[in-house]
């Protein structure tokens, strides 16, 4: 995949220190283009879609604001939508987002038993903005990193 | 030569060239030598080293502006008013700023790099803020992603009023390279100079959170700065309606216990009202009922949004809102002193209380809050 400047810009961008003090790439070895094109193929292979999931991650945000920062419990999931002072600028600069983090686990697993990245999801408005519009689901490693096969086996 | 590397080679040349070639000019033309910053109006006046971001050199002259994000520029924090004119307002600074406030000069002092002579404006209470070493003297579990965490001060004595925070400086770890600053209210009463402790909830990714539950030890040496914050009680004969979930209990402690210890403001009655999700998320129960049993104008309600039948709870239950609205309409007395709200906790639980509170009677100038965010 050839890299445009906003890419390189934007890439620029993730690691540690730039934009939040943990990046967006964990401690994945892989190169951002790479990232994003092997999760489109993950994605593609379990037949996901980014609207539909940036839209479920949205609704899922929203119900769990109901909780008034206590996790609340929305079907066999529990929401927790938390909020952070600030507002966190994409890396591609086409938007500010305010500081969030949703946090979505099975609701019969308690939380000391959950392992971030595998047994929950945690994201941001800003993560769901760069799903949706840019595809990006962030390095393994990253706390926020969207991994696709937690996302079909937590909400589809 | 192999010809395949003359071009790589001659690139390479040229980008060296062009890197010392820019080096050399920014150690010329970026060298702003001293400079003087005036702060309200003279009152202070700092000589400092031209070229940084105005909040850490007011941080290297011990005058610590408020910053959640180390300078980064995404957390807001960081406003003060510079009167010298030091041209417009960043892209990066104006998703914080209101009209008004872009009208009267105010910027992101992380976001103002320090040219010239500049004249500032910041509250007075700034100048008590220190930097304080201390080690961690105990960390206690008190529900399964709550820990209660007490900072022994090595070097002197904070002075601060129940409600206000300190900024807990945590220092790189794993792949977080650099320091950053986090805001948690003191549990503490104040009369305790020589300790801190707050309590702090385990944050999903949340990089401070992380590092108190899982890499913070006791014995651990640490800085706090501090102390923050405009939440307070008020000095009137008001009912306090207090609400918090979670961590948010933490300046709800230090201020009880306080007004307890000192017997101030004893015409207030205190009525405190806190949420959680199951037994397992409840705290301080016994410690408030005891206070409870023994300070009659304290009044606790404390709430489960989510109760299992097993669990076997005896006390309220629905959403704290809900719970506050009841009592409000129906048991909490009311008098012509009056009532006055005061909250901490999420945004969202503070919009949806402060709706009750203004449904019941409470106008807005009367309800005091310590928003997270």
């Amino acid at each position: 995949m050839k890299q445009s400047p906003a890419d390189k810009q934007a890439f620029q961008k993730m690691i540690p220190g730039v934009i939040t003090a943990a990046g967006f790439l964990g401690d994945d070895d892989r190169s951002p283009e790479r990232i994003i094109e092997e999760d489109g193929i993950f994605f593609d292979e379990l037949r996901l879609d980014f609207d539909a999931v940036s839209d479920k991650l949205e609704e899922l945000q929203h119900r769990g604001e109901a909780g008034l920062g206590e996790p609340i419990t929305v079907g066999k999931l529990l929401v927790q939508s938390g909020d952070a002072r600030g507002m966190l600028p994409c890396p591609w600069s086409d938007g500010f987002f305010h500081k969030n983090a949703v946090s979505v686990r099975p609701a019969d697993v308690p939380i000391e038993s959950c392992v971030e990245g595998e047994d929950m999801l945690i994201y941001s408005e800003l993560s769901v903005h760069m799903l949706r519009v840019h595809h990006f689901c962030q390095g393994r490693g990253s706390p926020f990193r969207l991994e696709p096969a937690l996302i079909k086996r937590l909400l589809f | 030569m192999n010809p395949i590397l003359v071009g790589p080679l001659t690139v390479a040349g040229i980008s060296t060239v062009l890197a010392l070639i820019i080096a050399v000019l920014d150690k010329f033309l970026n060298n702003y030598g001293e400079v003087e910053i005036s702060i309200n109006g003279g009152e202070k006046k700092l000589q400092v080293k031209g070229g940084s971001p105005l909040l850490g050199t007011l941080a290297a002259e011990n005058i610590f502006v408020p910053s959640a994000c180390g300078g980064r520029g995404t957390c807001g924090a960081c406003k003060c008013k510079i009167v010298s004119d030091v041209g417009p307002h960043l892209p990066t600074e104006t998703p914080f700023m209101s009209q008004k406030e872009i009208e009267s000069n105010i910027h992101l002092a992380c976001q103002v790099k320090v040219r010239k002579n500049l004249e500032i404006e910041l509250p007075r209470e700034l100048f008590s803020i220190k930097k304080y070493k201390s080690h961690v003297e105990k960390i206690r579990d008190v529900t399964h992603d709550i820990k209660e965490v007490l900072f022994s001060l090595d070097d002197g004595e904070i002075e601060f009023v129940s409600g206000q925070y300190v900024q807990l400086v945590v220092p790189p770890y794993g792949e977080i390279k650099e320091s950053v600053q986090r805001a948690y209210s003191m549990s503490s009463k104040p009369s305790e100079r020589k300790h801190v402790e707050l309590l702090i909830r385990l944050v999903p990714g949340g990089i401070a959170t992380t590092y108190v539950h899982k890499f913070l030890k006791e014995g651990q040496a640490i800085e706090l700065v501090g102390p923050f914050g405009e939440f307070r009680v008020h000095d009137t004969p008001a009912a306090m309606i207090c609400v918090a979930g979670g961590s948010g209990m933490a300046p709800f402690k230090s201020i009880f216990h306080s007004l307890h210890e000192t017997g101030a403001f004893p015409e207030k009655d205190i009525w405190y009202f806190f949420g959680a999700r199951t037994s397992k998320d409840m705290f301080y129960l016994d410690e408030l009922r005891e206070l409870q049993a023994k300070w009659p104008r304290f009044h606790l309600v404390a709430a489960l949004s989510e109760p299992s039948p097993e669990e076997n709870w005896q006390g309220d239950t629905g959403l704290i809102t809900d719970v506050l609205d009841r009592y409000l309409q129906t048991t909490v007395p009311k008098n012509d002193k009056g009532w006055e709200g005061y909250l901490c906790g999420s945004p969202g639980m503070i919009n949806a209380c402060v709706n009750v509170m203004k449904k019941n009677g409470i106008t807005e100038d009367k309800i005091y809050y310590d928003k997270f965010a």
